[in-house]
């Protein structure tokens, strides 16, 4: 039997057969003299016959240079070249060639296979593409990153679309330029970024300002970009403009609320907003004025005009009311062509001349209908909210029992119920404690 | 004086499976091609003399590591560690070049497998 290789050339040996790159020595005519097991791997692709002896016939339909490239340098030694990538289809393998010219006689060749690494570097590179075709092209959406102290870092074009902001506008400001002044003089972008901040991503609707100073209303989501550690560097916010919806939302509102007929609340709506007043006038002693308005020899006005004289009527009623009242104030239709207004701030006297200027206004006003005019007048019961009332509809039906009382005193006319707030038991002042004060007509 | 030996089985012989599955080390040793008998993970489990020769790798040092990984990492990929890893009845022959002794050797590699046998082959043998 041969003698056995002396260890340490069997150990060499072994390094070089389970080294993971290939390793070639070859002369400079292309004849490959040595290589290591991962070199033919790597190689075998790009052989027709499994036939490894030339590594320019080899490498021919990848490096179709490389026998010019060796002969052209000129050095006795030196690299000729590095990393050269080599795309082999076939193999579906992006190979790295480097070449060593070791003396005139001798190159040394390594060849690496950087497929996965490739495929790595395409992966990440087509995700930047791609978010960045995203980031770019959404076009409803205003895309924007934003530093831990909420100046503007990156932005895409939707900011200028809905919000009308070019590039020197926005970059390195802070993104309260977006945000209407908040009402306890905090901005809204802070909250944003401290909720966001503490709870990684947060939300908000409202009002946005875009750069000529008009608004739109939008949603803002912060969410948080951690770094390895997941601690926040910033933060990315997107804004939709949802004028749009927030309009037929708005609209949706108004129809569930309000009375087909005459725009005015109905009478659910009316009566939160009765209670929203009384909650405030227990709460804070804002008082406010009742005013129920009954609309005089309706039944009379139907049979003579017909159902749509009535409603003509009706809708004026409130038109002239909405004329005759300050921001604020509500016209509620109650029930049939019964109104009650509601004036917050308003009381006693002041309800009073209000009610009587509306009795006016209706008693002059030409109501045409069909080339005609229909004569209209109303009768108004007047009742102020007082904190010694218990519940909201006490106040309504004061006002109703002032109503009967001008209707029986003669219709066209405004009557006043008071509480009498400081009665003695011991020594009642009246006995009627709403005693009705009546205002006829030319009195 | 010289004995004439007659081999009972070549590389090609359709029965090589079961000679080898009987066959003891040293027949597998007399064999004039190279042979690695493995256990299903690839674990060498005997590296003949020729095979040795072929190398340059002594059947002490190889034994008990993985062929595919420790020993040819060469052959870990699609055309024969993953045939033996998918194909539970193989016996295929495959054009290959070896770097043995770092000099480029074309090759035919005889793989063989059986379901519920004690070893798998990698039979391999010089072409021209």
């Amino acid at each position: 039997m041969d003698a056995r290789p002396a260890p340490a050339y069997e150990e060499l040996l072994e390094f070089l057969y389970l080294t993971p790159v290939g390793i070639i020595k070859f002369r400079p005519d292309g004849q490959i003299e040595l290589a290591n097991p991962m070199a033919a791997q790597l190689l075998m692709p790009l052989s027709e016959d499994g036939d490894l002896s030339d590594l320019y016939v080899l490498l021919a339909a990848v490096a179709p240079d490389l026998r010019a490239s060796v002969e052209r340098f000129l050095p006795t030694a030196g690299p000729i070249c590095d990393d050269r990538r080599l795309v082999v289809l076939c193999a579906r393998k992006i190979l790295t060639l480097t070449i060593n010219k070791i003396n005139t006689g001798t190159l040394m060749a390594v060849i690496r296979d950087i497929t996965r690494t490739v495929e790595q570097e395409v992966r990440i590179f087509d995700d930047q593409q791609r978010f960045r075709a995203i980031f770019d092209n959404i076009r409803d959406y205003a895309i924007y990153t934003v530093s831990l102290d909420g100046r503007v870092e990156e932005w895409n074009r939707t900011l200028s679309r809905i919000g009308g902001w070019e590039p020197a506008d926005v970059t390195g400001a802070p993104i309260s330029i977006f945000f209407p002044p908040g009402q306890a003089g905090k901005p809204q972008s802070s909250a944003l970024l401290e909720h966001a901040l503490q709870y990684g991503s947060a939300e908000f609707e409202g009002w946005r300002v875009r750069k000529d100073g008009s608004r739109f209303w939008g949603d803002s989501a912060a969410t948080i970009l951690p770094d390895r550690e997941d601690k926040a560097t910033g933060f990315v916010i997107i804004t939709r403009d949802l004028t749009e919806r927030k309009l037929r939302e708005d609209g949706l509102v108004a129809q569930a609320t309000t009375d087909p007929l005459t725009g005015a609340l109905n009478r659910r709506a009316g009566e939160a907003r009765l209670d929203d007043l009384f909650s405030r006038l227990q709460r804070s002693g804002q008082t406010f004025a009742v005013l129920m308005i009954d609309c005089d020899h309706f039944k009379a006005v139907n049979d003579r005009w017909g159902h749509s004289g009535g409603d003509k009527v009706l809708v004026s009623l409130v038109e002239i009311c909405r004329d005759r009242l300050r921001d604020g104030d509500a016209v509620i239709r109650w029930g049939g062509e019964e109104f009650v207004l509601l004036l917050p701030n308003a009381h006693g006297e002041n309800a009073v001349l209000v009610a009587e200027r509306l009795r006016q206004s209706v008693e002059v006003a030409t109501i045409e209908y069909n080339g005609n005019t229909i004569p209209v007048t109303i009768s108004i019961g007047v009742a102020t909210a007082d904190k010694a009332d218990v519940r909201a509809e006490e106040v309504v039906q004061r006002a109703d029992e002032a109503m009967y009382r001008a209707k029986h005193a003669g219709r066209n006319q405004v009557a006043e119920t008071t509480v009498t707030i400081f009665v003695t038991v011991s020594a009642p002042l009246r006995s009627d404690p709403h005693p009705p004060l009546c205002y006829s007509r030319g009195s | 004086m010289s004995t004439t030996f007659v081999l009972p089985v070549g590389f090609a012989s359709a029965d090589l499976f079961n000679w080898l599955e009987t066959a003891a080390p040293h027949e597998l040793d007399d064999l004039p091609f190279g042979l690695v008998a493995m256990a299903h993970d690839g674990t060498v489990e005997h590296y003949n003399l020729a095979e040795a020769r072929l190398s340059g790798l002594t059947p002490d040092r190889v034994i008990g590591r993985n062929f595919f990984t420790a020993v040819a990492p060469c052959t870990n990929n699609f055309m024969v560690a993953y045939r033996f890893e998918s194909e539970p009845e193989l016996d295929s022959v495959v054009d290959y070049v070896f770097t043995f002794r770092l000099a480029p050797m074309k090759v035919r590699l005889r793989l063989l497998q059986h379901h519920g046998a004690r070893h798998m082959y990698l039979a391999v043998d010089k072409r021209d």
